[in-house]
C-alpha cells in the first residue's frame, strides 16, 4: 500500500526566523499564550490587554495591521514595523494580533513555523470548551488511538489464489479485456443492468467473487435451500467473465432480488441507486448471518462493507461558545447535491433552452466543497448546546473520515419544483474528472482548515490510506423521473466502452464526458492500475457455464 | 477611500468622511485576512492544482460541442449497427429460458412482467402487501421521508430516477401499466 505524501509542506524558514529559533526556541510562543485567545469559529487572535486596544509604539497609531514583538512584547503598525528591526537589533520576529500569524518584520512576509502553530493549537484546546473526548474533535495524535470501524484494508486478500483456481488464460488472445458482456433487458430492468456492470467491473468485488470466495458450492444457505444474493451474483460473474459473449439475461439475480426486496419487486422503471443500496444490503445480511455477527456496520466484515464502505464525520458547532459535538455514520456512498454555484442565470427575455438542457454548469469538486462546507443551521433549528446548556444557532459541517476501497458518488438530480410540488431532475451538465484526490474532503483537511489550516497533526493525518482514486464506471441517466433509461459506460485500460443493455460498444472518452452523470464509481488508483494487468490472469471460472470461445473480431 | 457618489459630500460632512474611513479600513482588513490566508494555503502546499482544473473543464466543453454537433449522430447519439463482438439485437431480447417459479418457457425481454404475475405481485396482489414489514429492509438512512420505496405510482414520490427500456424501442414498455395478456 503506499504512503501518502504528506498533506502539507513545511515551508523553509528565512533567516531571521532561523536565527530566532536557535535563541530563544519556543519559549517565546509559550509567554505568548496567555494572549492568545480563540474564537467560536476557530479563529485565534491576540489580546494583549483586557480593555485597552493595541496601538503602535511608534505613531499611536491603531489601524491596519499591528504586530508585536515576541522578544519585547512592544507593538508595531505595518508602516513602523521595519524600524522596531533597525533600532533594536534581532528583533524581527512579530506576531499579527488579529490573526496570530507569525511575520518576519525584516522579510515584510508571514512565515510560518510549527512550533508556534503548534503552541496556538495547544492554546485553543485549551480555550474550546470540550466533551469528555474533546481530543478527538481537534485529535491530536495519539499513537495508540483504536482505530474506528476496521481503518485500511489487507489487500493481499484479494491476491489472485496461488494454486489450482488459477489457468493461463487463451482469452487473453482476443483484443477485448474479459468481463465485457451485455445484458438482456428483461423488461423495465436496466436500472439493475447499469448497476449490475458497474458491480461486475469493481476489482476488489469482481476478485471476490471471481476467485470463489463465495460459490454456490460452499455457500451453507444454498445448501439449507434459501435465499442468498450473493450466491446469485456469484452466478453473473462467472457468466460474465466466461468469455461467452452473447448477452446474458440476469434473470435469477432478478428472481433472487425480487424475493429479497419485497417491496421493490415490481414490473416497473426504478431507481438505480435504490437496486444498489438493496444489492449491497442483500449481501451484507446473508454474510453477516452466516458469521453471527451483529449487525452493526461500523465493523462488518462482509464484503460489501469492506469494498464500499467509508465513514462520514459531522460536526455540530455551537456559534456562541466553540463548543463542538463529533459524531461518526458509516456509509456505503456519498449522494451529493449539485452544485449550482457555476449557474449563469439569464433574464427573462432569454432564447429558448439550449440542447443541452439549462445553462447551469458545475463540476463535482464543487459538488464535493459543497458537501463539506460549514451549513449555518437556520434559527428554527436552533440545537442543544452542552457547554451553553441552551438552545444556539449552530453550523453543521460534514467530512469523510475514512474513505472506502470503491467510492460511489450519488448525484441528486431531483428537487422540489415550487410551482407544482412535486418532484423533478435537473438535466443540469455536471463536469466529472477521471482522475480524482480526495485528500481535501478528509476530515483531518476539513479540520485543519476550520483552525486555520495550522501546522498540526489532525486526526486522520496518520492514515496510511491512499487518496487518489480512478473513475471506472459512470452510470447515466437520459429522460424524466417517471421515464427514462440508464446506460453504464466502463473504463477499462484506459479504453471506455458503452453498455447499453445487451450493447456492449467502444466510444470515446468525449462521449462520456459530454454524458449525464447520475453514479459515479471510483477506486483506488494502485487497484485500478493492478486490475487492468490482472485482467489478463484471471481464474477461470470452474462452473460448466465457462465458455471458450474467442471473439471473433481481429 | 471614496464612493464617487461620496465626493461632493466629502468635503462638507464630517461624519461622511468618518463613515467611509471606517468602511475603507474595514475593507483592508478583510482583503489583507484573505491574504494572508491564501499566503499559508499556497506556502503549505495546500492548494488545489488549478491548471489542471481548468484544463479538465476545457475537455468537457469541447466533448459537449462535438456530441451536440448534428453532424456528428450516429455512432454519438448510441445508433449502433452492431456491438464489439459483430453482434446486432433486437428491441426486446429474444433468448427464451425456463421461469424458475412456474416452469414456463419465457421470452428474456418479457420475463420481468411475467414474473411479477408469477410471483404474485401483480398489481392488484401488491395492494395487500403492508409497509411495515418491508421498510424496515432499508438499512442506509438517507434522511428524507419521501424516500420510502413505493411500489406504487410515482407521480408524485420519491428521490429516483426511473429507466426505460432501450432507447431504440421506448414504446415497448410502458411506465408501470401492465396489461399483459
Amino acid at each position: 500500500m503506499s504512503t501518502r505524501k504528506p498533506s502539507y509542506a513545511n515551508p523553509k524558514p528565512c533567516n531571521h526566523l532561523s536565527a530566532y529559533k536557535l535563541k530563544y526556541g519556543s519559549s517565546g510562543y509559550k509567554s505568548l499564550q496567555k494572549s492568545l485567545k480563540s474564537a467560536p469559529n476557530g479563529r485565534t487572535s491576540v489580546r494583549i490587554h483586557e480593555t485597552k486596544i493595541p496601538r503602535c509604539s511608534f505613531c499611536n497609531g491603531f489601524e491596519g495591521r499591528l504586530y508585536i514583538c515576541l522578544i519585547c512584547s512592544s507593538v508595531s503598525c505595518s508602516n513602523h514595523a521595519v524600524l522596531h528591526t533597525q533600532l533594536e537589533i534581532g528583533h524581527d520576529l512579530a506576531v499579527d494580533v488579529q490573526r496570530a500569524e507569525l511575520f518576519c518584520c525584516a522579510c515584510s512576509d508571514q512565515v510560518y513555523d510549527p512550533d508556534f502553530d503548534k503552541s496556538v493549537m495547544a492554546k485553543h484546546m485549551l480555550d474550546l470548551p470540550c466533551s469528555t473526548n474533546s481530543a478527538d474533535s481537534i485529535g491530536e495524535r495519539l499513537c495508540e488511538r483504536k482505530r474506528l470501524g476496521g481503518s485500511g484494508v489487507v489487500l493481499s486478500e484479494f491476491k489472485k489464489p496461488e494454486k489450482s483456481g488459477f489457468v493461463r488464460d487463451h482469452r487473453a488472445k482476443s483484443c477485448y479485456p474479459l468481463g465485457l458482456r451485455g445484458l438482456n433487458n428483461l423488461g423495465n430492468t436496466c436500472f439493475m443492468n447499469s448497476v449490475l456492470q458497474a458491480l461486475l467491473h469493481a476489482p476488489p468485488l469482481r476478485n471476490y467473487f471471481l476467485s470463489d470466495r463465495h460459490s454456490r458450492r460452499t455457500c451453507r444457505k444454498r445448501t439449507a435451500n434459501r435465499l442468498c444474493l450473493p450466491c446469485e451474483l456469484h452466478g453473473v460473474y462467472s457468466a460474465v467473465y466466461s468469455g461467452d459473449w452473447t448477452p446474458y439475461s440476469p434473470a435469477q439475480l432478478l428472481y433472487s432480488w425480487w424475493q429479497h426486496s419485497e417491496n421493490l419487486a415490481s414490473y416497473e422503471q426504478q431507481d438505480a441507486h435504490e437496486f444498489f443500496i438493496s444489492v449491497l444490503d442483500g449481501i451484507h445480511e446473508k454474510e453477516t448471518k452466516a458469521r453471527n455477527h451483529t449487525k452493526d456496520s461500523g465493523d462488518c466484515q462482509c464484503i460489501a462493507h469492506r469494498v464500499f464502505s467509508g465513514l462520514l464525520r459531522s460536526d455540530v458547532t455551537c456559534m456562541t461558545c466553540g463548543f463542538t459535538s463529533t459524531t461518526y455514520d458509516p456509509c456505503l456512498d456519498i449522494s451529493l447535491n449539485l452544485d449550482t454555484s457555476r449557474c449563469s442565470w439569464s433574464d427573462a427575455s432569454n432564447k429558448p433552452a439550449k440542447a443541452n438542457g439549462s445553462s447551469c454548469s458545475s463540476t463535482l469538486l464543487g459538488c464535493l466543497d459543497l458537501f463539506t462546507k460549514p451549513e449555518k443551521l437556520g434559527s428554527d433549528q436552533k440545537l442543544y448546546c452542552q457547554n451553553c446548556q441552551e438552545l444556539r444557532d449552530s453550523s453543521k459541517q460534514m467530512s469523510i473520515r475514512k474513505l472506502p476501497m470503491v467510492l460511489c458518488l450519488h448525484i441528486k438530480r431531483f428537487e422540489h419544483s415550487l410551482v407544482r410540488k412535486m418532484m423533478r431532475k435537473i438535466d443540469s451538465y455536471l463536469h466529472f474528472p477521471f482522475s480524482l484526490d480526495m485528500t481535501p474532503y478528509l476530515s483531518s483537511s476539513i479540520v485543519r482548515n476550520r483552525f486555520g489550516n495550522r501546522i498540526f497533526a489532525f486526526e486522520g493525518d496518520e492514515s496510511e490510506m491512499s487518496t487518489e482514486f480512478e473513475i471506472f464506471a459512470v452510470v447515466t441517466h437520459s429522460g424524466t423521473l417517471d421515464s427514462g433509461h440508464y446506460v453504464t459506460y466502463l473504463r477499462i485500460q484506459d479504453q471506455w466502452y458503452k453498455c447499453d443493455n445487451a450493447w456492449i460498444n467502444e466510444v470515446d472518452e468525449g462521449i462520456v464526458r459530454a454524458s449525464q452523470c447520475y453514479m459515479m464509481f471510483y477506486v483506488h488508483k494502485t487497484l485500478y492500475y493492478k486490475a487492468n494487468i490482472d485482467l489478463r490472469h484471471l481464474p477461470v471460472s470452474t462452473q460448466k457455464e465457462a465458455f471458450q470461445r474467442m471473439a471473433g473480431c481481429c | 477611500m471614496s464612493l464617487p457618489n461620496e465626493e461632493n459630500a466629502m468635503s462638507s460632512s464630517p461624519d461622511a468622511q468618518l463613515s467611509s474611513h471606517v468602511f475603507g479600513d474595514l475593507l483592508d482588513s478583510i482583503i489583507v485576512d484573505v491574504a494572508s490566508e491564501c499566503h499559508r494555503i499556497a506556502k503549505l502546499g495546500l492548494d488545489r492544482n488549478f491548471e489542471e482544473e481548468e484544463e479538465e473543464l476545457r475537455l468537457s466543453a469541447q466533448a459537449r460541442v462535438r456530441v451536440a454537433d448534428p453532424s456528428n449522430s450516429g455512432e454519438a447519439n448510441g445508433k449502433y449497427v452492431v456491438d464489439i463482438f459483430g453482434q446486432n439485437h433486437p428491441s426486446v431480447a429474444s433468448e427464451v429460458f425456463e421461469c424458475m417459479n412456474c416452469g414456463r418457457s419465457i421470452v428474456a425481454g418479457r420475463f420481468a412482467p411475467h414474473l411479477e404475475k408469477c410471483m404474485g405481485k401483480g398489481r392488484k396482489a401488491r395492494l395487500k402487501v403492508t409497509r411495515s414489514s418491508t421498510a424496515a429492509q432499508t438499512r442506509n438512512s438517507r434522511g428524507n421521508p419521501a424516500s420510502t420505496y413505493s411500489a406504487y405510482s410515482n407521480s408524485n414520490s420519491t428521490n429516483r430516477l426511473s429507466n426505460g427500456a432501450s432507447a431504440v424501442a421506448g414504446e415497448e414498455y410502458s411506465n408501470g401499466a401492465l396489461e399483459e395478456p
